[in-house]
């Protein structure tokens, strides 16, 4: 009963301990400030470009890619010395219930449509995607990390966990849909004559989930808003749903 | 001083989220449940919060912190993508190929029954789109 108590003491413990350990390129103290100067510097590029190709998931791993090739450090290294962010990756999956609980009146508004879109929406993501996957031939570590593909990534994150996917391929293939979503989603809608904001939101969360909701907030609140909802509920919903799917 | 003010505040949320967390992870593993504990925590949460009416102060503003640093907390998984080596060349075309044109179909399909949905809910009654 308290043995997740007992391991998460003692993976706070680890981190804790690694402090202490001797100064080396893969300290933690040299580790965690690379993190956030690369985070650091590609939100700074985001922000100035505001394109989302350069979305800070893609340029800051890409800055800290970098920083560790020079550093010439290798990823168990890495994921040591990271050993503090990994422990707010659960805290940060549960904090979605904020915004997830603040937008909740608003589906009351739209009622069922939104409900059965979102059903279908959270069924089709993924299921297109290892369609056309497995048609290509794909691994089953391909289609294990295609089925995380539309939720957000701390959930991705602990789905992959639970279906002993790879966690950093589910991580990619999160942050590529994300961006492939938001930079021709939009433009795609335009061109089939769908303007109503609250569609428009709500698809971009379903199908392109935190990087999507970035680019529905550029285009009105009300869109950011659905679009938050929906990546919320559909987060909910796939890690619900999926485990049973997998592993049965 | 104002700062030291919100202190308790900002530990009781904190304290919150690892707690839920924690439950979490805890009830999937006694109940061997194929859902990840984090996400039963998050979804405990919300049942509290809507049982409870609001969210307390300290821990919206906690968790706003925490979200507005999602990406940074996710660095570390993310960056494990250039390590992966083991890949067959196959692989990666499925990938690319499923992640692009699966999205865009999945978009499409979404929007279109979504935006069918809607309008024919609301024309009947003669509502705008419009938020009035």
């Amino acid at each position: 009963m308290w043995s997740e108590w007992q391991t998460w003491l003692s993976q706070l413990q680890q981190a804790a301990s690694d402090f202490t350990a001797p100064l080396s390129a893969a300290h933690p103290l040299i580790i965690l400030p690379l993190n956030i100067l690369g985070f650091w510097v590609a939100l700074k590029i985001y922000r100035r470009l505001g394109s989302p190709l350069l979305h800070p998931v893609v340029g800051g791993s890409l800055l800290v890619f970098a920083g560790l090739w020079l550093l010439n450090v290798d990823f168990t290294g890495y994921q040591r010395g990271s050993g503090l962010l990994y422990l707010l990756l659960g805290p940060a999956v549960v904090a979605l219930a904020i915004p997830l609980k603040q937008n909740l009146t608003m589906i009351r508004k739209v009622g069922w449509p939104l409900i059965l879109g979102l059903l279908l929406g959270a069924v089709l993501a993924p299921l297109v995607a290892v369609v056309i996957a497995l048609l290509l031939g794909g691994s089953k570590t391909v289609l294990v990390a295609l089925t995380t593909k539309s939720v957000t990534t701390p959930v991705a994150l602990a789905l992959a966990q639970e279906m002993h996917g790879i966690q950093s391929l589910a991580a990619g293939v999160v942050a590529f849909t994300g961006i492939v979503g938001a930079v021709c989603g939009p433009g795609l809608l335009r061109r089939l004559n769908i303007t109503d904001e609250r569609v428009v939101g709500f698809s971009l969360g379903i199908n392109a989930h935190a990087i999507g909701t970035v680019r529905a907030l550029e285009i009105s609140a009300l869109c950011g808003a659905f679009s938050a909802l929906a990546m919320g509920l559909c987060g909910a919903l796939t890690a619900l749903v999926l485990p049973l799917l997998v592993t049965s | 001083m104002a700062q030291l003010k919100k202190l308790p505040r900002w530990l009781l949320g904190a304290g919150l989220l690892v707690a839920f967390d924690l439950t979490g992870r805890t009830l999937t593993s006694a109940l061997s449940l194929p859902v990840p504990g984090p996400v039963l925590g998050m979804l405990l949460l919300l049942l509290a919060l809507m049982l409870y009416g609001r969210v307390p102060r300290g821990l919206a503003e906690v968790a706003e912190q925490l979200l507005r640093y999602l990406v940074l907390i996710l660095l570390p998984a993310t960056v494990g993508i250039y390590f992966l080596r083991d890949l067959a060349i196959n692989d990666w075309i499925a990938l690319a190929v499923a992640m692009v044109v699966g999205t865009l179909i999945s978009f499409t399909l979404t929007a279109l029954l979504l935006n069918h949905l809607i309008r024919r809910r609301s024309n009947p009654q003669g509502e705008d789109t419009n938020v009035e």
